[in-house]
């Protein structure tokens, strides 16, 4: 049995887990998990508190783990043994949580992108979004600062939404001006924040069908938590006609960690063999 | 001297656009200081007359080009744009003369610029044999050396002296063995020499006397060893590419965040194109000859028959364990654009993971290059035999 970390350093938060593997670097089950807000706090000491709290958590110490990997902006964590791409760890990490996933849709603080996978998570394709205000996460979190509403709330308000607005999708500023206008206008605040949600939906949506996606679609990275906006893509799925099922996993925000983890014992293990084979 | 003095002193010599470390040998002994451009003049014949070889790799990211613009269509590279503004801006002013190595046209057109712009500093035009005939090539050679050689010791007021010539190819030779050790470590534990500390010490050659330069080198490998820094699961790539116009300090780094170490190279390719010491016996001209025509880089300005070109590069990637190679062009630049595909040919036959990207010695949106970079090298670690 092996054990391996793995750390995803996202633009708001960092998250990380340690993974139980057999000697093969095969199955695993997670020991421990910890994610943190980043908060204008220092990167590494961050990363330094999340690890620590994952160890002790897990009972372990950092001479019991094989492997550490990062991800995402990982590649500053000086203890890293290895660094995988975010793509590759976000559609192990999917492919851990839900075993009929066949594309990931990857909602960030500063970024979005949708993989198309295969049954062994190689990447077949991706798209991600191109405009400023790409990162929805940030810009949905800013929104809500203003309106004066929890980032937990944001969901369940937005589900309550009646007659939603739309916001303009090209551009953060302008979405933000119109988020003003509508609070002078008197819009009520669930109806703006699933005016967001679909604004953010319609453009992930447009990325699905780019990939040609079919099948179980798993929503990860931060905004897999929010049920308006799963909820906006579940229903314009429908109307499109896609055939997809979109989903999150209680744990999805943890899929970029569980992917560099598991991949990480992939390669202790890969090593090793070649390593005996020499 | 401990690695973060090394380092420390290598990146101010590479931020030091104003050259004041030239001023300061200059100050220190009366030398002449003779500029070079890439990617290959013989510094033994500066160094024999007394002078001290600067080389110029143009001005990185560091320096807003206002003047040099005005003398380049926009297809054209970025580093003679930075070389003449360097040259306008008075950076330059310390050298005493100037040689523009054969390279493109882009590098001969701007030593006729030189001339021009700078009319009362010694520029020579460095034309360099493509044929290896030692009886046509050869004497060609031989000639434009001995000429240079005479030009140079009439700029710096020394006798041209062939027991100068000789002691110095016996310390570039020195320079040559300790470069080739620190190629060679970080070929064999990459994890030791990050890519980012090579290349300054690498970029440091430019401009630091010649055995200053292998003193830094020796005290950097035994600091080397002596740290203990973690082990890295990155895969071995090679780079190819950089030979003349340089990437910004940024990329560099951001090529080996990606999961990629460097395990070869042609950056500062100035600095170890003679692939063997030179004969520091008989006589010293005809030996810088013999080396240039039998043991130069097959590199993309030397034309040689392709196949050997992709040999080379095979041969290297199996000497070095390499398990994929970076074709770095920048933009615009015609022997590294055209070199390319011959050798991705080559290496395609040979199953050899590739891939190929462009940057500009300015460029400074690097996440595209980054995610590039990174997709291969998991590709490569977790779907590839690495």
């Amino acid at each position: 049995m092996i054990h391996t970390l793995g750390i995803d350093v996202g633009s708001s938060a960092i998250k990380a887990v340690a993974m139980k593997l057999d000697d093969q670097g095969g199955g695993g089950t997670l020991a421990a998990s910890h994610v943190n807000k980043i908060r204008k706090r220092s990167v590494k000491d961050v990363v330094l508190q999340v690890v620590e709290r994952v160890l002790q958590e897990g009972g372990l110490s950092r001479e019991d783990i094989t492997y550490i990997a990062t991800t995402g902006e990982g590649e500053m964590v000086d203890f890293r043994n290895g660094h995988f791409y975010s793509m590759t760890s976000h559609a192990r990490g999917a492919l851990f949580l839900s075993s009929s996933v066949r594309a990931v849709m990857d909602v960030g603080a500063l970024h979005a992108r949708v993989m198309l996978m295969d049954s062994r998570s190689k990447v077949l394709d991706h798209r991600m979004t191109s405009q400023c205000a790409s990162g929805s996460g940030q810009f949905l979190e800013n929104i809500s600062r203003y309106l004066g509403v929890a980032v937990e709330d944001i969901g369940r308000l937005s589900l309550e939404a009646d007659k939603p607005e739309m916001v303009s999708s090209i551009c953060a500023v302008l979405s933000e001006t119109d988020v003003i206008n509508m609070v002078s206008r008197g819009v009520s605040t669930p109806n703006i924040l699933k005016g967001i949600h679909l604004s953010i939906g319609k453009r992930l949506i447009n990325l699905l069908r780019m990939v040609k996606a079919e099948g179980d679609v798993l929503v990860t990275g931060g905004l897999a938590q929010d049920a308006g906006l799963l909820a906006v893509l579940q229903s314009l799925a429908l109307e499109l006609g896609l055939k997809v099922r979109i989903a999150a996993h209680p744990q999805s925000v943890l899929a970029g960690a569980i992917g560099a983890a598991l991949w990480g014992g992939y390669r202790y293990t890969k090593l090793k063999m070649k390593e005996a084979e020499v | 001297m401990e690695l973060n003095d090394i380092v420390r002193r290598c990146e101010d010599l590479y931020h030091d656009l104003d050259l004041t470390s030239v001023k300061e040998w200059k100050r220190r002994t009366g030398g002449k200081a003779v500029g070079f451009l890439p990617i290959y003049v013989p510094r033994e014949t500066v160094h024999a007359a007394g002078a001290l070889p600067v080389g110029i790799m143009g001005a990185g990211d560091d320096l807003e080009i206002i003047r040099g613009d005005a003398f380049y269509q926009s297809y054209i590279c970025h580093i003679p744009r930075s070389t003449v503004e360097l040259g306008l801006s008075g950076r330059l002013d310390c050298l005493d003369g100037f040689l523009f190595p054969a390279i493109c046209d882009v590098i001969r057109n701007l030593s006729g610029m030189w001339k021009i712009l700078f009319p009362d500093k010694y520029v020579r035009y460095l034309d360099v044999p493509q044929n290896f005939d030692e009886r046509l090539g050869g004497v060609f050679y031989r000639q434009e050396l001995a000429a240079l050689f005479q030009d140079l010791c009439a700029l710096t007021g020394r006798p041209a002296s062939d027991e100068a010539l000789r002691r110095s190819i016996e310390a570039y030779n020195e320079n040559r063995r300790a470069i080739a050790e620190l190629y060679r470590l970080r070929a064999e534990e990459p994890h030791r020499v990050p890519t980012y500390e090579h290349y300054l010490l690498m970029r440091a050659s430019n401009v630091l006397e010649v055995t200053e330069h292998t003193a830094l080198v020796d005290a950097y490998l035994a600091a080397a060893r002596r740290e203990n820094r973690p082990w890295r699961d990155n895969i071995r790539v090679i780079l190819t590419g950089v030979f003349c116009e340089q990437p910004p300090l940024g990329l560099i780094r951001a090529l080996e965040q990606s999961g990629c170490s460097i395990v070869d190279d042609d950056w500062v390719l100035g600095a170890r194109y003679l692939r063997e010491p030179v004969a520091a016996e008989g006589d010293p001209l005809d030996a810088l000859v013999t080396s240039y025509l039998r043991r130069g880089t097959p590199t993309a300005t030397r034309y040689i028959d392709e196949d050997a070109k992709g040999e080379d590069l095979i041969r290297r990637v199996r000497t070095l364990r390499a398990e994929g190679v970076i074709f770095a062009s920048p933009s615009f630049c015609d022997p590294a654009l055209l070199e390319a595909p011959m050798l991705q040919r080559a290496l395609g036959a040979e199953k050899i993971p590739y891939t190929a990207f462009k940057f500009s010695e300015n460029s400074g949106q690097l996440q595209v290059i980054k995610e590039q970079t990174g997709a291969f090298a998991d590709s490569i670690k977790l779907w590839g035999a690495a």
